[in-house]
């Protein structure tokens, strides 16, 4: 019987590289024909390719693993989810189904979550940039503001004035806990008095009421015990505050943060091995809840977690359209999917999956996007089997900052589809054509072309 | 030519170079090629005779055989 | 007594040597074992293939940031095509593996002794304070930083030179702030946060290697001083000593944490003061030393996981000398390409 034909590779033993998992087909090749029982070949049929796609039994199932692990824990939890993470309005109205309010960080998002159907009593709306009207808006609606600077209380009492009430807020804080780098440009300081200072203002001319405290210590945080101290220091603000302005803090929001399990560049360890789990971080936090708070005190606690409920729920699909051999000796691919559909390609390695089987020996291969553009490069070194073009690669997670944060640059955006809890594929962004790119562009009529005068 | 005559190539696809001391592996088809361009074949000769030893051998296979030789080439092989 | 196939990483028995040919060796010399050893290597130039006569067969891995399912599969196809009983994983970048999935690979049917995951969290250098007062030995003074501010303080607290050190790895001597500063940046880009920085305490180093059989006695150990390292720091000679400050807090940390499986706690003795630089989740390169004085610390860990008998917590001799030497083996090509084309060997 004739042998398999694999495409010819050789490759030198190098000396600090001499291992053969590196060239085995075995361990670092993955195959991924399906995603919740619908055929990748099929949805780049249908849909096109690149293509990203949203698994509606991923996001549910973690986002019920996030709010079990925590309400099993503490009496009194919500969340609120982060728009920024994911503001595809199906994702939205998935996890708004799962019983999450909104968390938006600017009046587009919030105006996002009004027009998906959320009343204004249901979004918390942070960020350092509210405007004038948007504040009014959103004291109007009933929506829980975290203030995030001196200029917003100035606004906001201007607002209490002109709508001749005292409005209830929330404040922004931030301190150190241990996490390096320290979020301090948002929000005001606890460490430094800078947030009591900030209350004395509020009291001094009454026209805010606090009434909760909000604080967001940074994303991809592999340190649980990190969320015990930002609680610990928020609680004793909060009893500070309380005792001395006879005031009540009903809330404590202590934002988002939690990793996925996504490959951050420069850690050495598969995210599997890395990153704790779920109730590690809602132990952690519950302990510190109980610890601090006085008996019978049980304020609620809101959770702002994007990335740890989102990013494993979503895959990309890109094509490789050539490969060719570079002088150093390695093999590049370039795939129709780039840093343009792929921001977090800056700082994560995706886990990458193969849509057939490949024989033949592994080599190291970078994945050049079709951006002509030398940043475009969203794999710098694998170990890849040798792949034809057409081959489909899949990779994940990408469900985080990915679709809020992606450019439109030379390349029209792809189709987003959601593959539904019973295997239904439904388009929840249509891909991009010429019209969504020269509809906002105005060519003023002296400019205007006509070839077919000489 | 004259380099690929001297390397030591076993059936399983480990060469090592004396001239240099250096060590390679080469995969089934790669090992063929090599041995072929050892025998003094033409590409258009190996891809006939590469077919005819192995199964499901794509349309462009001469392509494949010249981006072999061309990494032969950045190994300073050929 | 039944044949066990014991698995031993880190055979790189090179200039800065893994401990993997030492613990194999004492393996092999145990009366009361029968044991045929399985090398386990990441690159086919680690010398302990080649070593035939303590090593009888050797399989490549995928690096352990492939992860645990490559981990898994690969322990699964050396148990199917040779046999294996145990494993003894002796390097840094493999005990986060092994610690956090334990039982997936008992599962197997392959033995382990390793610490818990818990256990293991108490290497960090920012855990080491509260370790220190917990067994009852001192610590140069020590200062857990997130930010050059902070890196800032601690300086004038601690005072000039410094040591700058990861939470895991490296660390680097600075003799002034701005060094320090740059010290910080450089590993904190590497390895992360946070960063310790500690008093350089003077003194000669001392060193015990022990191993705890995790409900909190010692199975055994042995004290001993450097007297001669290498340019990487690493030890050529040595002697066995009695500190009772540090064979104390030995025992103390065995007993406080229950801790489970080998470690080695590197000390620095000034006078009558003994401080803890580190802790070593795992046996030390060096660990043969204590075979030889009589103390068969590997032989008696397998012995612990299997139930078998063994004198616990055996004396020794102060006074032994260790001497490494080199020593040369001439060999075809025949293993070298069977590791590199099939990976085992
Ligand atoms: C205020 C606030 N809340 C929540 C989040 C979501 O964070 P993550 O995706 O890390 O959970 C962010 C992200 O930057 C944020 O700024």
């Amino acid at each position: 019987m004739a042998k398999k034909y694999e495409k010819p590779v050789i490759l030198k033993v190098q000396t600090g590289m001499m291992n053969k998992f590196g060239s085995s087909p075995y361990y670092t090749r993955k195959v991924r024909t399906e995603i919740d029982g619908v055929a990748i070949n099929e949805l780049v049929e249908k849909f096109g390719s690149p293509l990203f796609v949203f698994s509606e039994t991923a996001l549910r199932q973690k986002y019920r693993a996030y709010y079990n692990s925590f309400s099993t824990r503490y009496p009194n939890v919500a969340f609120g989810w982060s728009y920024k993470t994911n503001y595809l309005p199906a994702v939205c109205s998935i996890l708004h189904q799962e019983g999450a309010i909104a968390e938006v960080v600017s009046e587009m998002e919030y105006d996002k979550a009004r027009s998906i159907g959320i009343p204004g009593d249901k979004i918390i709306f942070n960020g350092p940039y509210k405007n004038l009207s948007a504040l009014e808006k959103a004291v109007k609606e009933g929506a829980m503001i975290n203030i995030d600077h001196f200029d917003e209380i100035y606004d906001l009492e201007k607002v209490a004035d002109k709508l001749k009430k005292k409005i209830k807020v929330g404040m922004r804080v931030n301190m150190d806990t241990g996490i390096y780098p320290q979020w301090s440009r948002f929000g005001l300081n606890l460490d430094s008095g800078q947030a009591m200072d900030a209350v004395k203002r509020m009291v001094s001319k009454g026209k805010l009421v606090l009434n909760g405290l909000h604080c967001h210590i940074g994303t991809f945080i592999l340190e649980p015990n990190a969320y015990a101290v930002e609680i610990e220091k928020m609680i004793k603000f909060g009893y500070e505050v309380e005792e001395k302005f006879k005031m009540k803090i009903e809330y404590y929001d202590i934002g988002g943060g939690f990793p996925s399990k996504s490959k951050l560049k420069g850690t050495y360890q598969e995210p599997d091995v890395m990153i704790p789990s779920v109730d590690e971080y809602a132990e952690s936090i519950s302990t510190s809840l109980f610890r601090n708070l006085r008996g019978g005190d049980l304020p609620k606690l809101y959770l702002e977690t994007g990335r740890a409920i989102v990013d494993e729920a979503g895959y990309l699909i890109t094509s490789i359209i050539a490969s060719k051999r570079l002088p150093d000796g390695r093999k590049s691919y370039i795939a129709d999917a780039g840093v343009n559909l792929l921001y977090t390609s800056f700082w994560y390695k995706y886990n990458i999956e193969i849509d057939r089987q490949v024989d033949g020996t592994n080599e190291p291969a970078i994945i050049n996007g079709p951006l002509c553009m030398n940043i475009d490069v969203i794999e710098e070194g694998r170990l890849l089997p040798p792949m034809e073009k057409g081959t489909r690669l899949i990779l994940s997670p990408v469900g985080a900052y990915n679709v809020t944060q992606w450019m439109q640059f030379i390349e029209f955006r792809p189709n987003v589809v959601l593959i539904g809890t019973n295997k239904e594929v439904d388009i929840i962004r249509e891909a991009e054509d010429l019209s969504d790119i020269t509809r906002r562009e105005k060519l003023p009529e002296r400019l205007k072309l006509n070839l077919n005068s000489p | 030519m004259n380099r690929l005559s001297k390397l030591a190539v076993n059936s399983e696809g480990f060469i090592f170079d004396p001239t240099t001391g250096d060590s390679y592996t080469v995969n089934p088809t790669g090992l063929f090629i090599i041995n072929s361009l050892r025998d003094g074949k033409e590409i258009d000769q190996i891809a006939e005779e590469l077919s005819k030893e192995f199964e499901d051998t794509p349309e462009e296979i001469s392509k494949d055989i010249s981006e072999f030789v061309s990494h032969l080439y950045t190994y300073n092989l050929y | 007594m039944n044949e066990l196939k014991i698995a031993v990483s880190g055979i790189n028995a090179v200039d800065n040597p893994g401990p993997g040919v030492g613990i194999a060796r004492a393996l092999k010399e145990d009366p009361d074992l029968n044991v045929k050893i399985i090398g386990l290597a990441y690159d086919a130039m680690e010398p302990g293939i080649y070593m035939d006569w303590v090593v009888d067969k050797t399989f490549i891995l995928s690096y352990p940031s492939s992860g645990k399912d490559a981990l898994l599969e690969r322990l699964a196809y050396i148990k199917k095509s040779y046999g294996l009983d145990y494993i003894i994983p002796n390097l840094d970048s493999e005990l986060p593996l092994y610690t956090k999935y334990t039982k997936e690979i008992e599962a197997l049917g392959v033995e382990v002794f390793v610490p818990t995951e818990n256990q293991y969290k108490l290497r960090a250098k920012d855990k080491l304070v509260q370790v220190a007062e917990k067994i009852n030995i001192d610590i140069p003074k020590t200062a857990v930083v997130n930010s050059p501010d902070e890196l800032i303080k601690a300086v004038d607290k601690i005072g000039l030179p410094v040591m700058v050190k990861g939470a895991y790895y490296k660390a680097e001597r600075a003799y002034t702030t701005q060094e320090a500063i740059s010290h910080f940046h450089k590993i904190s880009a590497e390895w992360g946060f946070p960063i310790i920085l500690q008093e350089v305490v003077k003194g000669e180093e001392l060193n015990v290697v022990g191993v705890g059989d995790g409900e909190g006695n010692m199975i055994g150990k042995l004290g001993i001083k450097k007297m001669w390292i290498t340019s990487l720091g690493k030890i050529w000679t040595g002697v066995t000593i009695k500190n009772e400050l540090m064979l104390n807090a030995a025992d103390n940390f065995v007993k406080e944490y229950k801790w489970k499986g080998p470690f080695e706690l590197e000390c620095i003795v000034d006078k009558n003061k003994i401080y803890l630089i580190e802790i070593n989740p795992r046996f030390p390169a060096w660990s043969y030393f204590a075979t030889g004085c009589g103390i068969n610390l590997p032989a008696n860990m397998v012995k612990k996981s299997f139930g078998l008998p063994f004198e616990e917590n055996q004396d020794y001799e102060a006074g032994k000398l260790y001497v490494r030497y080199t020593y040369e083996t001439i060999t075809d090509m025949k293993t070298f390409q069977n590791v590199i084309t099939k990976g085992e060997n």
